[in-house]
């Protein structure tokens, strides 16, 4: 018997798309709900804050999307683990918590050597943590090798109001598609549009391949 | 006579059936959208409460006052069994299946009409007017899509269709003017083939691309806006609808969209011709049909080849634009997405290879060139296992102890991208090559410095190969900052060598001698599955990336700027999105399936031919007979 053509079109066609729903089928499934703000009582002690501060890293701060703890090897950014203790030191004349503080509303102020500098400012949207959200994610990242030592009443010159030591002041929230402000060896382009362009792509370039070096994610079934 | 009656039967039971279930819909849609939009309503029409002293005239005045509340707008309608957002998603993504396939077929039409028009040679002519036989139908489909979207997103969306519209009503006259204009040259072109001179119709051609173009720029502005949104306040207010056009990911977008679309509509017209070989019955129409095959496969597969580069240029604006929304999308939420892309991909460049292989099969004399595939399908066979690799692997929790990690402790070294880059490449180069051996199937180099020519070629093309998978090993070396640099000296030799030896090539092989003809329609009917299956891949692929696309926005309407507060605001998993592509594909087959069986009415014989039912009475000008034998008269 023969079967008519359109019947082996047709079967064609449904088998192909079956295979790929069944791909579809056979990768992690996660579906991620969109973040909530989080509710922080009125002093709340700081083991309870650096607690809150790993949930915000691994939801809607996004942390740990790039950020690893405890690996080695070629990693595509600073693995975070010991960065409690790594933090009092590393930028001369800054404190653990002002250092940590600037990596999280300012990240291309300093960048780890042998790192792009890829990180977004977390006070602004999409992520958009609050003053309180990201004193929180520094108490979580002082007790990853140190102990956690901010209150919801700590002060850092991002939420002071006060001027950084030797720093730019606290950013303000950029305009639409601003987010990538240039590092300091291209800021002198940046008063020319077309360099400050070419930077841009360049920059650009880093991210994606650093980002897609460790593509197909972290997640596991 | 028998059949003819039970066909308009059948047809007036079809048609009663479907006007039932119109209303029937239409009943549903409007039900429940009426109880998603105003919820307030069944408070306003509760029975009047009777006034019974002063409680009851209290209850009156609040009554009264909430029945005099003034009208306001609903955010969010919701659409039964498959929400808002599942609705949306299939209707936008049919309109662009569909409107791709508009767009896609003049261009490619217009050059073919060209090379004929510049060769002299009819078959070209009579080709791309095949090509074009797609378009009317098509157009009437994509403008109906393209309407309901437009009605959708008015009645489920309608507070932030209004803000679209507030950004980009001064996009919309021009809009509806170019669409005016489309459809001028759309009819002019298709009715008017034969009855102008050829550049004039080469003209309306010419000028029927070019307000496509503009039509899908002025979408894409839009849509890219969505993501990557620019002039505008953080709260959302106009500051310049110039910016908010011009947005990081436009052009970007414009230029992948344009050499995706031609890829996918060459795709679906080798389809078509795939279809019309396999219900062909003489060996000129399998000729024909072959040809047309080959023909639309060899433009798809040409504008796939460097597609991978237009979607690395876009990738890099997303990023520019926000790294959260770049990181989302390569190493979080999405990744795995990926994977399942790098399969669709692979089995493309298997498909288009096997396909090419097996056309060599046409020509006389192909014997010294069929040793090399054996070694190209090794090549693409080892690429294609790369690729699809991934970093982490899903595992037990025993499974994972293993290891020592979720990354395989060998193959996990294959999911990074310095092997990624480098099998994407390989991959590439490897297709050039099949495409290269078919084109100088059955010829043979007559030129003085054929030797030379050669191996200049097979020297470029071992040296770059060489290259590309020198820099993929020392990737693994070197710190992430140096790492990322060397995926551009990759791309730039591949594409180095694809010039450089087709440019070697089309100098070799001027005036060579033949070692045989093509033979037209000789080639095994499998290869015409592989050019349906090829069509069904490009389009799950463009289903996948259109997702993909537009999912990276996750909880938000306008990146950053408008937040989605409806039910769907989270980001559904990927085997919830593979399956509405899977549908939305196999509805857009059912319906390009109508649109190749209304095209194929053109070139059906007359109902009288067919059944032998003549008119009674001939018109007194009309000799009698048959219209075909009039026809026959006539030219005799």
């Amino acid at each position: 018997m023969r079967v008519p053509l359109m019947l082996r079109i047709g079967a064609l066609v449904l088998a192909t798309t079956g295979f790929y729903t069944y791909v579809g089928q056979m990768v992690p499934q996660k579906e991620v709900q969109p973040p909530r703000a989080t509710t922080l009582e009125a002093g709340i002690s700081t083991a309870d804050m650096a607690k809150i501060g790993r949930e915000i890293m691994e939801g809607k701060g996004i942390c740990l999307t790039c950020h690893t703890i405890g690996k080695s090897g070629a990693l595509r950014f600073p693995d975070l683990a010991g960065i409690g203790e790594r933090a009092k030191t590393r930028v001369p004349g800054l404190t653990d918590v002002e250092y940590l503080a600037q990596t999280l509303y300012e990240p291309t102020a300093f960048i780890v050597p042998g790192f792009p500098p890829a990180m977004p400012p977390v006070n602004q949207p999409p992520i958009g943590l609050t003053d309180q959200e990201i004193l929180c994610v520094i108490a979580a990242l002082q007790s990853l090798g140190g102990t956690p030592t901010v209150t919801l009443e700590t002060k850092h010159h991002y939420n002071s109001g006060a001027a950084a030591p030797g720093a730019k002041p606290a950013p303000a929230a950029a305009p639409k598609g601003s987010q990538l402000r240039p590092v300091p060896m291209l800021q002198p382009l940046a008063s020319h549009p077309v360099a400050a362009r070419l930077a841009v792509a360049h920059l650009a370039t880093a991210r994606l391949a650093v980002a897609r070096q460790g593509e197909g994610g972290e997640v596991t079934r | 006579m028998t059949h003819a009656v039970v066909n308009r039967k059948l047809l007036v039971v079809v048609g009663m059936v479907l006007a039932i279930g119109l209303v029937a819909t239409a009943e549903i849609t409007a039900s429940s959208g009426a109880g998603g939009a105003y919820q307030e309503a069944p408070q306003t029409a509760a029975p009047p409460v009777q006034s019974q002293g002063v409680a009851g005239e209290k209850l009156d005045a609040e009554n009264k006052a909430r029945q005099s509340k003034p009208y306001e707008e609903a955010a969010y309608r919701t659409v039964p069994v498959v929400g808002s957002r599942v609705a949306i998603w299939a209707i936008a993504q049919l309109h662009l299946l569909f409107a791709a396939f508009v767009l896609a077929v003049p261009i490619f039409a217009f050059i073919v009409e060209a090379i004929g028009y510049k060769t002299g040679d009819i078959r070209y002519d009579r080709l791309a007017h095949e090509f074009t036989k797609l378009l009317s139908v098509s157009f009437s489909l994509t403008a109906t899509f393209g309407a309901a979207l437009t009605f959708m997103l008015i009645i489920l969306y309608p507070k932030f269709t209004n803000y679209m519209m507030s950004v980009f009503s001064p996009t919309f006259l021009p809009y509806v003017v170019l669409f005016f204009f489309e459809a001028f040259f759309l009819y002019t072109y298709y009715y008017g083939w034969g009855k102008f001179h050829p550049l004039v119709h080469l003209g309306l051609g010419l000028g029927l691309n070019i307000v496509g173009t503009a039509i899908m720029f002025i979408a894409n502005a839009w849509l890219t806006f969505m993501m990557s949104p620019r002039g505008v306040s953080d709260a959302g207010a106009v500051l310049s609808v110039r910016d908010a056009i011009f947005n990081y990911t436009w052009m970007p977008i414009n230029v992948h969209r344009v050499i995706a679309n031609v890829a996918f509509g060459g795709s679906v017209a080798a389809a078509y011709a795939a279809f019309k070989f396999l219900q062909a019955e003489t060996d000129e129409e399998r000729a024909h049909y072959d040809w047309m095959g080959y023909i639309g496969n060899f433009v798809a597969i040409s504008a796939f080849l460097p597609l991978p580069f237009a979607g690395y240029w876009l990738a890099k604006e997303i990023y520019a634009f926000s790294q959260t929304l770049g990181l989302t999308m390569m190493g979080g939420a999405f990744s795995w997405l990926f994977i399942i892309q790098a399969v669709l991909i692979g089995n493309l460049f298997l498909a288009a290879n096997y396909y090419l292989w097996l056309g060599m099969g046409r020509v006389e004399g192909v014997q010294p060139l069929q040793k090399f595939i054996k070694y190209l399908l090794i090549g693409i066979a080892l690429c294609f296992m790369v690729w699809a690799t991934p970093r982490s692997i899903i595992a037990t929790v025993s499974e994972i102890r293993a290891m020592g990690g979720s990354s395989h402790p060998i193959l996990g070294y294959l999911g990074v991208m310095s092997a990624k880059n480098t099998a994407v490449n390989i991959l590439i180069l490897t297709t050039f090559m099949s495409f290269l051996l078919y084109r100088r199937t059955g010829k043979v180099a007559t030129v003085a410095w054929a030797r030379k020519g050669h191996a200049a070629q097979l020297t470029i093309f071992a040296a770059v190969a060489i290259f590309v998978i020198f820099l993929g090993v020392y990737g693994y070396f070197v710190e992430a900052t140096v790492r990322i640099g060397l995926s551009v000296p990759q791309v730039l030799s591949v594409l180095f060598a694809m010039i450089a030896i087709t440019a070697i090539d089309v100098f070799l092989f001027r005036g060579a001698s033949r070692t045989g003809e093509v033979r037209w329609g000789r080639i095994p009917a499998i290869s015409q599955y592989v050019l349906i299956f090829i069509a069904v891949t490009f389009t799950w692929l463009m289903g996948l990336m259109g997702y993909v696309r537009s999912g990276l926005r996750q909880h938000w309407h306008v990146y950053g700027v408008i937040r989605d507060q409806s039910v769907d605001a989270f980001t559904p998993t990927l085997g919830f999105a593979t399956k509405v592509v899977s549908v939305t594909v196999l509805l857009f087959f059912l319906l390009i399936g109508i649109v190749f069986w209304i095209t194929s009415l053109h070139d059906r014989p007359d109902f009288g031919e067919r059944t032998g039912r003549h008119p009674k009475e001939v018109p007194p000008d009309l000799p009698p007979g048959t219209p075909a034998e009039r026809l026959k008269a006539r030219t005799s």
